[in-house]
């Protein structure tokens, strides 16, 4: 295969979207949607999982494509899910904190399907940043999370091999925001910046001489989109969240507040589920094994699968278990 | 930009490895120095070819105002470097040499970056050349390179920048460049947006303060808006699953 053959592929896969299971919009509060995705399989009669993604990406992550997608999975299985789309924040989102996102934004998601559902309490699959803001909004309303699932989720900000953390312990957060928002752009740098030479030149190297079929060069694109779409961060939620998390570790350590309430793991009682990438560089493996160690709760679960990051999402293996890992934790319980 | 533009730096590259890497592979076929000359060379050509993936897109945007982006700091003149500030333009002035100070610290922080990336490469250079050396390479001496052994070549020279690349990147001083990068980023970001202010004042435009201002009284009143809401909804009125008017549905592939 020439260049020529891997450009023709490129320019056919230029219109590629992302996103593969029908889905209907159901609430929306300023940029922020919630989604329920339309059943694909007989209900297996568990309660609804909430998806909580990240903010520093776009959720159509976890429906990449139909062989390349989380929600397909849960879906076959029998689940309701709904996913949170925060949205891109501009300029007039700059002074959003950490507790809007969790207590008003969140919190106004788990009403509207406890309402829908005329239920007391949800399952909820937090992601990434996500799950962070997953647990902290189970501390705080513990009687609406049933089951809670994490999935590389940094816990513990200071584990020697997090080098993210590492980087940002010295930053003046406060002068970076300033009074504005963060880019999202600058933000992607950085993540490039934890291992530049495989995905700064490797990835594309790999594309162009490992002889592509058209599907594995749509796959790229889509996922290409993902990386480099990523939106622009809430400056006082970002300050707040680097300085508390990143910085002063005050999840693991018992110290974090938000909207005046203490959110205390130890709290946590309801069942958990920690799902690990063992080969993740954004989210070491120690820096979300400290879970289990942190929180209150006899009954929870590590998985951990030999992924990294982005793999725990997209990969073939993924596809094959983190869905069925999920359904079956939470059918039993 | 289209694609084949957005592909020619790659297939360039690719280009270029396969020429040094064949060079090498001819270096290879007379063992002793002439060997480990050919392994040097080449891992010299790697650590140059690399080296603009240490380029942070932000520190082009000083290259004109602050100086970073230079490979050195960039001298101030000495007249310029301290004056005394009075009269009515004093404060001017202050602004004026902070911004240059900062410019100043942002092109330091930046040649120190640029120092220890240099050092990752040449590390992973020695390691590089340290690996052919003592790797087997039998089958491929006499011959052209093949794709299999151009491949080979270009994944453990990955290899090895990463593993010298994350040596560096974890230490401390790596650490403290980049943080003091960033701040001195923040510092003369912040005197820039100061100075545009002004002149926008002077135009009687709409500032950035300004909007902040609006913006957090926008917010103080939607807060006090939502103090005067039941707490938990649902106690009172189940709130109805919302679909605004053509409620939009995920595409179907």
């Amino acid at each position: 295969m020439t260049f020529a053959d891997v450009y023709a592929r490129l320019v056919a896969a230029k219109h590629c979207a992302p996103g593969c299971s029908a889905k209907e919009l159901v609430w929306e509060s300023g940029k922020l949607r919630l989604f329920r995705y339309l059943p694909t399989a007989a209900s297996s009669g568990t309660a609804p999982l909430l998806i909580v993604y990240a903010l520093v990406n776009r959720p159509y992550m976890m429906d990449l494509q139909e062989d390349r997608s989380l929600i397909r999975g849960l879906l076959d299985a029998g689940l309701t899910v709904y996913l949170i789309d925060w949205g891109y924040p501009d300029g007039a989102d700059r002074f959003t904190t950490l507790a809007d996102y969790i207590d008003r934004l969140l919190a106004g998601c788990v009403e509207q399907v406890l309402a829908a559902h005329r239920l007391g309490a949800l399952n909820m699959l937090g992601v990434c940043q996500g799950g962070v803001l997953s647990l902290c909004f189970a501390a705080l309303h513990p009687r609406k999370v049933r089951n809670l699932i994490t999935m590389v989720t940094p816990v513990d900000f200071h584990t020697p091999g997090d080098l993210l953390s590492k980087w940002a312990r010295n930053i003046d957060v406060a002068a970076w925001v300033g009074d504005g928002n963060v880019s999202g752009g600058v933000l992607n740098q950085l993540f490039l910046a934890l291992m530049p030479f495989r995905l700064g030149h490797q990835k594309y190297m790999d594309l162009l001489l490992g002889n592509p079929g058209q599907a594995q060069v749509d796959n790229f694109m889509r996922v290409e989109r993902w990386i480099f779409d990523s939106p622009d961060q809430a400056g006082t939620a970002f300050q707040e969240f680097v300085t508390w998390f990143y910085q002063e570790n005050r999840l693991a350590r018992g110290r974090l507040e938000i909207a005046g309430r203490k959110v205390d793991l130890r709290s946590l009682q309801l069942p958990l589920l920690n799902l690990i990438g063992s080969k993740d560089h954004l989210v070491p493996r120690d820096a979300s094994n400290a879970l289990q160690g942190l929180v209150g709760s006899k009954d929870c679960t590590t998985l951990e699968f030999e992924l990294g990051h982005i793999g725990m999402y997209i990969s073939a293996r993924a596809q094959r278990e983190v869905p069925a890992a999920i359904v079956r934790w939470l059918a039993q319980r | 930009m289209n694609f084949d533009s957005l592909i020619a730096p790659l297939r360039d590259s690719a280009d270029r490895f396969a020429t040094a890497a064949g060079k090498y592979l001819e270096g290879t076929q007379t063992p002793g120095p002439s060997a480990a000359e050919a392994a040097r060379t080449f891992g010299d050509f790697l650590r140059v070819e690399t080296m603009e993936l240490f380029q942070f897109p932000w520190s082009t945007n000083f290259a004109s105002g602050g100086g970073a982006g230079a490979a050195t700091p960039p001298a101030m003149p000495p007249a310029m470097q301290d004056p005394p500030a009075f009269g009515l333009n004093r404060e001017h002035q202050l602004r004026w040499q902070r911004s240059a100070e900062n410019g100043r610290r942002v092109g330091e922080a930046q040649h120190r970056l640029q120092l220890l990336w240099s050092d990752a490469l040449r590390d992973a250079a020695i390691a590089f050349a340290a690996r052919l050396q003592s790797a087997d390479s039998g089958d491929a001496k006499g011959a052209a390179p093949g794709a299999a052994t151009l491949r080979g070549l270009y994944d453990s020279w990955i290899d090895c920048a990463e593993e010298a690349y994350a040596r560096i990147a974890r230490s401390d001083p790596f650490s403290s460049a980049l943080a003091d990068f960033i701040n001195a980023s923040s510092a003369w970001r912040k005197e820039s947006q100061a100075s545009i202010e002004l002149w926008a004042k002077a135009l009687d435009l709409p500032t950035r303060s300004e909007l902040n201002t609006l913006t957090r009284r926008v917010n103080s009143l939607e807060e006090q808006l939502r103090s005067t809401e039941p707490r938990d909804p649902t106690r009172k009125e189940p709130p109805r699953a919302r679909r605004p008017s053509g409620a939009r549905r995920g595409k179907r592939p």
